[in-house]
């Protein structure tokens, strides 16, 4: 594989790189939204969102990109393909991640809360001083599990044009005519990426052990 | 005409791309089970280099996303002269992919287990691969229910990334439907509500599974209860 | 009986074995005759387990022979070639075995416990398994209980099921590795009491326990073992009224 199609190749891995933070930026506070709106048990709210927690969690990327893509437009929203793969790389990993928030919120020991409470302080308070900085760190193995489910399911994207690691291969196959080598790289490039993601949610779960105890 | 009204007159192009999917998932899930259980005593009773081999590839195959590796098989091999069809491809990704996947799993589970039994169905005459099947390999599965089920779910949407190498399951057919016909709303519908169907099918199978498994004590919620 | 049929159950031969450096067993010999109850005693560390479980072949000797009604265990007749998994098993199905800590099937009820052996090793018709099983639960005392799953019965319970289940095998020696040693101290009549009775009716057994009455009691024979040495082998009486040896006697102050 040459200079250019190496360069070509990172271009795609970059794209990849980019557009999958971003998500993950987006999906992680919309996912501990979508908990603690659940946990308020507000009536129909609470029934709107397990619809969408389980609508996300059975609905393929590849099928939802398109549906996304495609279907935009036609209510009135224009989405130019990077937007759409955002929003759809967003959407799905919210729904995710807010089963991880919600277990995290659940197995937090009320009595911390309570000695909260007890000392005047306000729900917002409390939230914001003695709950999340605790649940953060027993969510962060769950949350970086779903980082590597995000990059793994993320050459969906390819299927509305977007030229990331993986549909790069083809663009470069089409003129060296030789597939293997940037399939190769473009794998062992995933491999890195989401085998330091792996290591990191192994320290993270040992961390979030050491808090349990 | 309205558009569900269209959806409705070619009502087979989407239901023939969700039987393939069916196909496609369901004999991809079982056969990856299958050869993930001896994949799993393979690591477990076999040599300890062959057992570190196997973990290795098992490792690797879970750092890969399942279009690389869809590529791979399918773009990739025909340069060193093998060659498959689309669905040839889908399969072999889909069942090797998910084996490791369940392997993972499994092995997971077992080291859980204690190791006790083992040596009571040795003690009591059982072979090697009779123990794993009656006394080890049933409660893998009981425990792991809930991961599992998880893991056949993951399956299921894979079978999608197959559209992308020109197999023609559920969202390609809804692709083709929509592009066709322009009801882009309610073909995507249709098929994103079959997968939903069909994954809420597979969550009742799980349930009934934890059922089984609270019944006699080894479910995750009783764990903390045995005595 | 017939007339042909060798003169031991259970014979160990010069037996060693080490674990990780440390000697655990050395040249022990041991000799049970059919319907003989063999106690073997001593202190934590002596080994005494690992030589029953070398017996049907769980750990494997370093150096030594076992024989099982004159057959070699483990290796084959020449002495060299080991012995594959489905012969050993059909070896190990003649042998039964009681474990401390009961190692019941959890994912089976009582009944399919003591049946899963002989229907799948045995190949026994399962109405007659089932019979049989039937039996043995009640002979045990533990009829009433043939479809709880074990997670909901007590130790002592457990452990009878443990000995219905190397029962239903019909076995020609029962090994007992301190069947009693992890079980409360008011539940471990029930056990002696089952072992007690399966002794008087002839079973050969081997049993590593702490119990002294009940080895003092049912045994035909005590094995002391110390530092993986047998140090003394005498009739129960002989052994814990005049102990020969000094060790022996230290080990027994510990228990009057």
């Amino acid at each position: 594989m040459d200079q250019a199609a190496l360069h070509t190749l990172l271009l795609g891995a970059w794209t990849t790189a980019w557009i999958s933070a971003v998500a993950v930026a987006g999906g992680v506070p919309l996912g501990l939204a979508l908990a603690l709106l659940r946990e308020a048990r507000i009536p129909v709210v609470g029934h709107i969102i397990v619809l969408y927690v389980s609508l996300g969690r059975a609905t393929p990327l590849v099928t939802l990109v398109l549906f996304i893509f495609v279907g935009a437009p036609l209510l009135g929203i224009p989405l130019d393909r990077y937007t759409a793969a955002i929003v759809t790389l967003l959407l799905n990993t919210a729904a995710f991640n807010a089963e991880v928030w919600r277990a995290a919120i659940r197995s937090f020991p009320h009595e911390q809360v309570e000695a909260a409470r007890a000392a005047g302080m306000t729900r917002v308070l409390i939230f914001r001083r003695i709950m999340l900085p605790q649940i953060w760190i027993t969510s962060l193995p769950g949350l970086v599990n779903e980082m590597t489910f995000l990059i793994k399911a993320s050459p969906a994207i390819g299927v509305i044009g977007i030229v990331d690691l993986t549909r790069v291969t083809n663009r470069i196959s089409a003129i060296t005519y030789e597939p293997l080598p940037p399939i190769l790289v473009a794998a062992a490039l995933y491999m890195v990426a989401i085998g330091t993601l792996v290591r990191l949610q192994r320290l993270l779960d040992a961390r979030a052990q050491r808090l349990a105890m | 005409m309205n558009k569900w009204e269209i959806l409705w007159n070619h009502r087979e192009m989407i239901l023939g791309g969700f039987k393939s999917t069916l196909v496609l998932f369901g004999v991809s899930a079982i056969a990856a089970f299958l050869l993930s259980s001896l994949i799993v005593l393979a690591i477990r009773t076999g040599r300890a280099p062959f057992g570190r081999v196997v973990r290795g590839v098992v490792d690797g195959m879970r750092m890969l996303p399942f279009l690389i590796y869809a590529y791979l098989l399918y773009y990739g091999l025909p340069s060193l002269g093998i060659r498959f069809d689309a669905w040839t491809a889908g399969f072999i990704a889909l069942i090797t992919y998910h084996a490791a996947y369940f392997a993972e799993i499994l092995r997971g589970t077992w080291a859980t287990l204690s190791t006790g039994q083992a040596e009571a169905a040795r003690a009591h005459g059982f072979t090697t691969f009779m123990m794993y099947r009656r006394i080890i390999l049933p409660q893998l599965v009981l425990r792991a229910a809930p991961v599992l089920g998880n893991q056949v779910i993951i399956c299921l949407k894979d079978t999608a990334f197959l559209s992308i190498i020109t197999v023609r399951e559920l969202t390609a057919a809804a692709s083709a439907v929509q592009s066709q016909y322009f009801i882009p709303f309610e073909a995507f519908i249709v098929a994103i509500g079959l997968y939903w169907l069909t994954s809420m099918l597979i969550e009742a199978l799980v349930a009934r599974l934890g059922f089984a498994a609270e019944r006699k004590g080894l479910g995750y919620k009783l764990a903390a209860v045995r005595r | 009986m017939d007339t042909s049929s060798p003169p031991f159950a259970v014979e160990v031969r010069n037996v060693s074995k080490s674990f990780a450096g440390i000697e655990v067993l050395r040249e022990v010999c041991l000799n049970v005759a059919h319907g003989q109850t063999v106690s073997v005693l001593g202190p934590s560390g002596s080994g005494k387990s690992t030589l029953l479980r070398c017996i049907n072949w769980l750990e494997e000797p370093d150096s030594g022979e076992i024989l099982i009604a004159g057959v070699r265990i483990g290796v084959r007749a020449d002495g060299k070639t080991h012995m594959p998994d489905r012969e050993l098993a059909r070896m190990r199905a003649r042998i039964g075995m009681v474990f401390q800590s009961f190692n019941l099937w959890p994912h089976l009820s009582v009944i399919e416990n003591v049946t899963e052996a002989p229907i799948h090793v045995l190949g026994m018709a399962e109405d007659e398994a089932i019979g049989r099983a039937e039996k043995l639960l009640e002979k045990v005392g533990i009829g009433e209980k043939r479809d709880a799953y074990p997670y909901v019965l007590s130790g002592g319970q457990k452990q009878r099921v443990g000995i219905a289940r190397a029962l239903a095998m019909n076995p020609e020696v029962i090994l007992f590795d301190e069947p009693t040693s992890a079980l409360d101290p008011e539940l471990v009549g029930e056990v002696l009491a089952a072992m007690r009775a399966l002794a008087e009716e002839g079973m050969t057994m081997v049993v590593v326990t702490h119990e002294m009455a009940f080895a003092r009691e049912v045994s035909d024979e005590i094995v002391f073992i110390d530092q993986g040495c047998v140090v003394e082998r005498q009739a129960p009486e002989a052994f814990f009224d005049r102990p020969q040896t000094a060790r022996a006697r230290q080990f027994l102050s510990r228990y009057t």
